[in-house]
């Protein structure tokens, strides 16, 4: 399913210019830097085109008045045009940056705001690594099309017409004959460019694949040895390079036709110029000063119809990349309060804001903050385009209660849970707290009554402190290490080099998993949650730990909701009902001892799970 | 470091004679761009300007010659025109060759770098690998490569053209007007030191860009594969102010870098526009006094439009001469690590089809003594900046293996035909066993014997033939589910391929998939749930049908019952295959002939199932844990 979200942006033949606006509209505010830009750039541009203008005068005036020819104006002039390019080079490398990075953070805040709060059904279908890439290098690939594109447009178009009226104002038979060089110059552009950019895509593609077989070569040492596969990797490795060579050589060759090709035409022109300029100039119609100016301006129209082609195919080749982001920035949360809920909870602010209402006890929509029993009422569930994965499923559970979720994989224990927590929403039926349907109560409220542990437990990067508060921002150090000693993480952590402090490293990579559970349970414990959830975790933990584990999870229950999907038999008997799941449904429900003695697949599992938990303890005290 | 220009020579090998081909072109290129300009100089002077011939230039001079005179030329102007186009067209078809040349060179360079750099890894001992960053190697591989690369296809060539237009420019122009070539250099020393010394200096800030954009990459992500428990505690606005720290610090460093850059590209255009200024002043007013004729300062002119580019250029290049050497030193690196080496002057291995007969004898497996990997020793500073983005491969890597465990002295023997099943506990040997026998890793002490032939004389490709291997995390290529299995046996048709995988109790699963054996894994298509890897390197194995199979707890994700089918299955097949098996359940070693128990890498107990069993030790415990389970039933159930 992520293969479709893996392709290459496609290059579109056709400029959506209303995306293109769009985006431009979020520069709109960036006045400060646009409007200097856009002087700049004409100024540029009048620059360019003054030089020449400047050059003829020069020439003229010596060629007239000889050695007597006074040549402060012309170096005046030369030296005024030189300042106002150079400030305006400053100025335009500095405001389309200003633009381009100022536009490319507030893109990517808006973007990371909006994935906040999409639901993850959002997130099952866009691999992590997908959106990375929206969110870093489109980003940065949009702002920069946009406020250098923005330039070189200005500057272009500017440049040309000074070029055209340049000529046509000097002498207009000879430049429009100049100018006829100009459609063949931007077709040729045009066509080149994009044969240029598309073969610099097939590089791309060539090198993603160059990398990835890398990549394989070394994780899959021992495979590729075993298999003794090393010549057949680098026949199959060599195909993908020469590909990519071949690709390389051939975008090398259409950039070292395509200069020459349009030089030669830019020369067709000059040479034009000089001819029939040359004419003119002999029979004393035309100046010298102004022969040379038209050879200059004839040779300069390349310049700018390169950059506009460049420009235009460029936002072609990243429009993609636009209707992504823009894609995202528009797409609704799926799930989020209703029109009816946000207008409660907007009554009960400002209910409160007029210290009408006591707070204590009661939710951001003015309901009852308390929280005592969760129901499934005839809940159905399938992921969007799935098969049914819950049919019909009802279950009453009170605060105090420990429901312990066991059965075969794939048998609907992991959407039961992610259904308590909102994270999808029923299908059909519906789920009741407090006999209320929880859609209509406000998600953030459920959401934060919640705790979670996920079976590899996710910290974030940084302290084992930082990690624990994240339950509970407001926590004092004092309540971080009241909670971690309350689920018994308290001990480990002191005998980390420098305890609360150490690093936990990326994802929490340099604790073992069960030490990662540990503090996942204190920071669950810390935001004290109404409602806990666990998936508990399979790989092996030594005994030691699991023990601190299993009295852990004492603490956490009690008084709670909690939903457990449980593969320990110590969590399981420590339950005060066992749901057996498979296929969607509950297949057997009862106590340990209840389900033990019938004897059925409950009965199976546990033997099995038994066995497994044995030898593995047989195995880890060694022989 | 040596000397970064005999590292560049070094790496021409090869594609010399094209660098050389390019740089004619490039010279041959350079000169019509020249005459282009003389072109124009010469008509107007002397065919519109009628001024006499013996006053140009001798280069002039000689050009006018070459059109049959001044006077032929101001009658028909036309050629001069036609002259220009030929000459622009010419330059240009050199300038293509040159493009052509180059990237030929430079491209096949890259493409050479490539296929060592892979052939060389693959070919490195598996503990060298082990103790290298995969990150670090594949960015040398890759990005080290492409730097090369680029400095070989463009900075070489500029060197080259810019060395060239010095080298030509300098006499022509001296030949035209001593006085004013003097004018004409003034600036150009200046330039190129302002623009080496500026980009020296920036470059911290360059690194700083970097490092903001990895923190940037690394909260986004951060953030993105823990969105779960970020929903978990409603912490959706502490991670929007988590995240707008770095998003601005990228922002304001670019912004930095950028106020840098537009200072230097204004100052260099200010100091190149005066150079230019300068021409056309101070010959302006040489051309009032006489000294100089309009034509020699338009040419002037056009020549420093020619130069003035590569020249601002030069610093910027010269900075980039001192990344390239360090990433060709990072890619040397890796080629000079010591491929895995076979005997030398060993006797052929044998023909015929193996017994499959292994004799283990005092076999001695010290822990690594841990030499300074070069590939990882030395960090480059391009490489300080880990790498932030997450690894795509992760969920199907192999095992790394740090520290191998040791093995003290150990002895069996393996009768053709036979199951074996080696048993203990972690950490005592076992991997570290199958590993020797694979040639993965070499002995030091003690023998081991395959039909009789000392496996250290044997050629390892060979040795790894002779042996199907599934290990617990099998590693799976990003290929289809069917090349895949074909790794095997390469030459196995279609029909094989599934009659393996039906024996690996997998075709099933390959049906339900909406492109059977089509479907690609990895990346780019599925992920597969850890029993179906085992099983898909089952198929694999079954399909190679080797003389001796090996199974490195190679069933642990698959169910009971699916684990017998296949064993039986495998039972049938192999017939004659002797097999070894490393397990960590009961139910695995039920299969076996015999097993032996390794611990602390010593054997300490060997025998059959009755043997085992019947003597204390882990086995029996193992054993009595299957009878005990349902007598502690009915205890806890009593006690309740």
């Amino acid at each position: 399913m992520s293969s479709a979200f893996q392709q290459e942006d496609e290059f579109k033949a056709k400029l959506d210019t209303g995306l293109w606006w769009k985006l431009f509209q979020r520069a709109l505010h960036l006045k400060r830097f646009l409007v200097p830009l856009a002087i700049a750039a004409v100024a540029i541009a009048l620059c360019d085109a003054a030089f020449a203008h400047v050059t003829r005068w020069t020439i003229d005036g010596v060629l007239r008045d000889g050695a007597s020819a006074s040549l402060a104006p012309y170096l005046a002039g030369y030296a005024v045009i030189t300042i106002v390019l150079c400030v305006g080079v400053w100025v335009f490398i500095d405001c389309a940056g200003a633009i381009s990075n100022h536009l490319s953070h507030d893109i990517r805040a808006a973007s990371f705001d909006r994935l906040q709060e999409l639901e993850f059904a959002f997130y099952d279908t866009r691999p992590v690594g997908w959106l990375i890439t929206r969110l870093t290098s489109d980003c940065d690939r949009l702002a920069r099309v946009i406020a250098w594109g923005f330039l070189d447009i200005v500057w272009g178009l500017t440049y040309l017409t000074m070029i055209a009226a340049s000529l046509l104002v000097m002498n207009w038979r000879l430049g429009l004959i100049v100018i006829s060089v100009v459609p063949p110059l931007a077709l040729l552009s045009k066509y080149f460019q994009k044969k240029i950019l598309l073969s610099a895509r097939e590089i791309r593609k060539y090198n993603s694949q160059i990398t990835a077989s890398f990549n394989e070569s070394i994780q899959g040492v021992r495979t590729t040895k075993t298999l003794v596969r090393e010549a057949e990797n680098l026949r199959e490795f060599r195909t993908v390079s020469t590909q990519m060579f071949l690709a390389a050589v051939t975008n090398a060759k259409q950039s070292a036709i395509y200069y020459p090709l349009v030089m030669t035409i830019g020369s067709l022109g000059a040479g034009l110029a000089l001819w029939r300029g040359g004419l003119l100039t002999a029979s004393g119609e035309m100046s010298v000063g102004t022969l040379v100016a038209f050879i200059n301006f004839a040779g300069q129209f390349f310049f700018p119809i390169n950059q506009l082609a460049n420009k235009l195919t460029e936002m072609q080749g990243a429009q993609a990349a636009g209707e992504r982001v823009m894609g995202l920035l528009s797409t609704e949360p799926a799930i989020q309060d209703s029109p009816a809920v946000r207008q409660r909870v907007a009554e009960y602010e400002r209910l409160r804001a007029a210290g009408g209402a006591v707070d204590v006890g009661l939710a951001a929509d003015g309901r009852p903050a308390t929280l005592r029993t969760v129901e499934f009422r005839n809940v159905g569930f399938r992921y969007s385009t799935g098969p049914q994965v819950l049919q019909d499923f009802s279950l009453t559970v009170q605060a105090g209660e420990t429901i312990a979720l066991v059965g075969p994989s794939g048998g609907g224990k992991s959407t039961l849970v992610s259904l308590v927590c909102r994270f999808y929403e029923p299908t059909a039926g519906s789920i009741l707290v407090d006999g209320v349907d929880y859609r209509d109560r406000p998600l953030a409220w459920l959401q934060s009554q919640l705790g979670i542990v996920l079976q590899t437990p996710h910290l974030f990067k940084g302290t084992v402190r930082e990690n624990i508060r994240y339950g509970r921002l407001t926590a004092t150090d004092a309540e971080v290490e009241e909670a971690a000693r309350r689920v018994n993480a308290h001990g480990f952590i002191e005998a980390l080099e420098q305890g609360y402090d150490s690093q936990v490293g990326e994802g929490g990579n340099r604790l073992s998993t069960g030490q990662r559970q540990l503090i996942s349970f204190a920071r669950a414990l810390l935001a004290d949650p109404q409602i806990f959830v666990m998936d508990e975790a399979t790989s092996s933990i030594d005994t030691e730990t699991e023990q601190l584990i299993q009295k852990g999870l004492e603490t956490i229950f009690a008084g709670r909701i909690s939903f457990v999907i449980a593969h320990r038999l110590s969590t399981i008997r420590r339950a005060t009902r066992i749901l057996v799941i498979s296929q969607g449904r509950i297949e057997e429900a009862g106590t340990h001892e209840e389900l033990l003695r019938r004897r059925g697949h409950y009965y199976d599992l546990y033997t099995s799970q038994f066995r497994a938990e044995r030898e593995s303890s047989v195995l880890a005290g060694g022989a | 470091m040596s000397n970064p220009f005999t590292v560049l020579w070094n790496l021409m090998q090869g594609q010399r004679l094209r660098y050389g081909a390019a740089l004619l072109c490039l010279v041959l290129a350079t000169a019509a761009n020249y005459l282009v300009p003389l072109v124009g100089a010469a008509t107007i002077d002397h065919a519109i300007g009628n001024r006499p011939v013996a006053e140009a230039s001798p280069l002039v001079a000689a050009l006018l010659h070459a059109v049959g005179g001044a006077a032929r030329l101001g009658e028909q102007l036309w050629l001069a025109p036609v002259l220009m186009v030929l000459l622009t067209a010419a330059g240009g078809a050199c300038s293509y060759l040159k493009g052509r040349y180059t990237s030929l060179a430079s491209d096949g360079i890259a493409r050479r770098l490539k296929d060592d750099l892979y052939d060389h890894l693959n070919h490195l001992p598996a503990r060298t690998l082990d103790r290298s960053d995969t990150g670090d190697l594949v960015q040398r591989c890759t990005s080290d490569v492409e730097t090369t690369r680029q400095f070989l296809a463009v900075q070489v060539m500029e060197i080259g053209n810019a060395l060239i237009l010095a080298a030509t420019a300098l006499p022509l122009l001296l030949l035209l007007s001593p006085p004013m070539t003097l004018v004409a250099f003034a600036l150009i020393p200046p330039l190129v030191i302002y623009g080496y010394v500026y980009f020296r200096k920036v470059r911290h800030v360059f690194k700083a860009v970097d490092e903001a954009e990895g923190a940037l990459t690394s909260v986004i992500q951060e953030n993105l594969t823990g969105i779960r428990v970020v929903r978990a505690f409603a912490r959706q606005d502490f991670e929007r102010t988590k995240f707008a720290g770095p998003n601005a610090t990228f922002r304001d460093r670019n912004l930095r870098l950028l106020r840098l850059m537009s200072w230097y590209w204004s100052v260099s255009d200010l100091v190149a526009l005066s150079q230019l200024g300068l021409v056309l002043l101070v010959g302006a007013s040489w051309v009032g006094q006489g000294k100089l004729t309009v034509g020699v300062l338009f040419a002037f002119l056009a020549f420093l439009g020619i130069m003035l580019w590569p020249v601002r250029q030069m610093g910027r290049i010269l900075t980039d001469l001192g990344k390239t050497s360090v990433a060709v030193g990072r890619i040397q690196e890796i080629l000079g690590e010591q491929r895995e080496a076979d005997p030398v002057g060993a006797p052929p291995p044998p023909s015929g089809p193996l017994r499959g007969s292994i004799v283990v004898q005092n076999l001695h497996f010290a822990h690594a003594r841990r030499p300074a990997a070069a590939a990882s020793a030395s960090r480059a500073p391009a490489s300080a900046v880990a790498p932030t983005s997450a690894d795509p491969g992760a969920a199907n890597t192999e095992p790394a293996v740090d520290q191998p465990d040791a093995l003290n002295g150990i002895s069996f023997e393996v009768t053709p035909g036979e199951t074996l099943a080696v048993l203990g506990p972690s950490g005592g040997g076992k991997s570290t066993l199958m590993h020797l026998l694979l040639r993965l890793y070499d002995y030091e002490r003690g023998s081991i014997r395959l039909d009789g032939r000392e496996l250290s004389s044997l050629p390892r490709s060979w040795v790894r033939g002779q042996f199907g291997t599934v290990m617990q995390e099998p590693f799976l290529f990003s290929k289809s589910l069917r090349d895949n299995i074909r790794l095997g046996r390469g030459d196995a048709p279609d029909r094989e391929i599934e009659e393996a995988a039906r024996a690996a109790c997998i075709d099933d699963t390959i049906r339900t998939f909406e492109q059977g054996y089509e479907t690609l894994i990895g990346e780019r298509g599925i992920t597969l749930s850890g029993g179906q890897r085992q099983r898909i390197a089952i198929a694999r194995a079954i399909l190679r049908n080797p003389p001796v199979l090996i199974l490195d707890d190679a069933l642990s994700a698959v169910d009971g019952e699916t684990e017998t089918l296949i064993l039986d299955a495998l039972k049938r097949r192999r017939g004659h295959s002797t097999t070894l098996v490393i397990a960590h359940r009961l139910s695995t070693l039920a299969h076996a002939d015999r097993v032996i128990v390794l611990d602390h890498g010593r054997i300490i107990q060997m025998g059959t199932h009755e043997q085992l069993a019947a003597s204390p030790g882990l086995y029996r415990r193992l054993w009595e844990i299957q009878t005990s389970v349902e007598a502690d039933f009915q205890r806890e159930l009593q006690t309740q």
